[in-house]
């Protein structure tokens, strides 16, 4: 069985040797990045620097949030803005797979600038197995490219260090929990953020209506959990779709977007079952997005499909 | 300790399997197809797993040395979905398109006992993910276990420790995955 806690000192000592330098930690604040930060933290201490990028694509005070999250765990850290720069760079962009590629790049170019000022040799990001997995590659099928794993550019200046490749997520939360670190039982949040819950082209209006709709998603599922009226999913949220519908508001034709509303169980990523919500919690969620989000979206939808053949988010 | 390795077919879920392993503290590791076989040889295996595989490889391709393996190994052998059907087709089976690919959840009848089967359940839910099947047996292998759209979803050779399963044990949401992979580890230990 796998040993949080031997995992631990065995992988301090040897990121001890691996790290002759300084080196960057992609932060984005999830579980992932988030224990790779504190194991490299034991091991190298300042010499280690934390980069958080805002990409814009953020969910909702998520970026602030990861800003005190930063400071509570006494991380040397850097925060950029990089969000107008992002939606800048996928205007027209409607493939997914160009919108992960573009994404994944990016970061690594902020990375690269950030490490060529500071005088930075490695970068550790906190990659886990269905990341590289999934990204494919020499026999493996190319499912989706990660963007910290398959989004990554041919020529790097920087060394890569991947401490938790791996890993799963259910290990990642055990050593969390022995590093005693408050993300332990966060649900993933993908690197690539709300451009890849937006089909289509990720517009800045688009972006507003996928985040509340991830808010409102979010809030009425933990409330039901904490009512006990439902077990946690592994990962709950709303794409929106390029879809438009009719509908009818207060005796006058709509005409409006549609939102798919996802939740999974699984323990790995690697298969998944849709969650089984109770009526009233779903009902709340469609009230709730319908209503606040008015002429913009007029349908909900809520997605029944395992994965496979499904995958958790819909790019 | 008994030692198990997995040959890397390129599935999504050949880690999933040497974690499986590692998690029933089996000596484990993951081997690139191409590995030759005294290289296998050397390593004293007790048994080996042939991991499923990128598209249609159990359809057509030779899954790199895979048939050396099956045709010089004297230790068992689960084959997992491309591996079990390339193992029916090394062995003079057939493979061709699903007529009805399965992808998700499943029920499996078990339909003889087995000690790959050992604390299994007559019926069960299993995953699976396939557009190919084995859909004639070779010589010397019987079938274990049917789903309600693929006849052969488990299969044994009659003189050998070789086995192939269609459907996945490796994967969280098969609901005795994990049994079956303590059955297997039990039939290397001999």
């Amino acid at each position: 069985m796998f040993n949080a806690e031997r995992f631990i000192e065995e992988i301090i000592k040897s990121l001890k040797e691996d790290i002759t330098g300084k080196a960057l930690i992609a932060f984005s604040g999830g579980v992932d990045s988030t224990v790779c930060a504190a194991l490299v933290n034991r091991a190298i201490g300042k010499k280690l620097i934390a980069v958080h990028v805002d990409t814009g694509y953020m969910r909702k005070n998520e970026s602030s949030d990861v800003k005190k999250m930063m400071e509570k765990l006494k991380l040397n850290y850097r925060y950029v803005d990089a969000s107008k720069d992002f939606i800048k760079s996928l205007k027209g962009v409607e493939d997914p797979e160009k919108k992960r590629k573009i994404i994944g790049e990016k970061f690594i170019r902020i990375f690269e600038q950030v490490a060529e000022e500071e005088g930075i040799g490695f970068l550790v990001q906190g990659t886990i197995a269905p990341d590289w997995i999934e990204s494919g590659g020499e026999l493996r099928d190319t499912i989706k490219s990660h963007h910290n794993v398959g989004g990554l550019p041919e020529i790097m200046k920087l060394k890569l260090i991947e401490p938790l490749r791996d890993l799963y997520k259910d290990e990642i939360r055990k050593i969390a929990r022995v590093l005693n670190l408050d993300v332990a039982e966060r649900q993933p949040f993908p690197g690539p953020g709300l451009a890849i819950r937006i089909i289509g082209e990720p517009t800045p209006d688009r972006i507003e209506i996928v985040r509340e709709a991830c808010f409102i998603v979010e809030d009425e599922i933990e409330k039901a959990v904490e009512d006990d009226k439902m077990e946690m999913p592994w990962q709950y949220f709303a794409v929106l779709l390029p879809v438009k519908s009719v509908g009818v508001h207060g005796d006058k034709r709509a005409y409006g977007y549609v939102i798919a509303v996802r939740a999974v169980h699984s323990i790995d990523a690697m298969t998944c079952a849709f969650s089984k919500i109770p009526n009233d919690v779903i009902d709340r969620i469609s009230s709730r997005i319908t209503n606040s989000l008015k002429e913009k979206v007029n349908r909900v939808v809520y997605d029944v499909t395992n994965k496979p053949p499904g995958t958790v988010e819909w790019e | 300790m008994v030692k198990i390795f997995v040959i890397d077919n390129g599935g999504q879920w050949t880690h999933r399997e040497w974690r499986t392993l590692r998690d029933l503290d089996v000596e484990t590791k993951i081997m690139p197809n191409s590995t030759d076989f005294n290289d296998i040889l050397k390593e004293k295996l007790d048994g080996l797993v042939l991991s499923g595989g990128a598209p249609r490889v159990g359809l057509n391709d030779e899954l790199g040395n895979s048939g050396q393996y099956l045709e010089m190994s004297k230790i068992p052998i689960l084959g997992i979905c491309a591996g079990h059907q390339f193992m029916a087709r090394y062995f003079g089976g057939k493979v061709s398109e699903s007529k009805l690919p399965e992808f998700g959840k499943i029920e499996l009848t078990i339909i003889k006992k087995d000690p790959i089967f050992k604390k299994v359940p007559d019926r069960s839910v299993v995953w699976l993910s396939h557009n190919d099947e084995v859909s004639s047996i070779p010589k010397d292998f019987e079938i274990l276990a049917s789903s309600e759209n693929c006849q052969i979803q488990a299969m044994k050779n009659n003189n050998k420790p070789f086995y192939g399963l269609q459907f996945h044990p490796e994967v969280e949401h098969t609901e005795y995955g994990e049994q079956i992979f303590k059955n297997f580890v039990k039939i290397c230990e001999g």
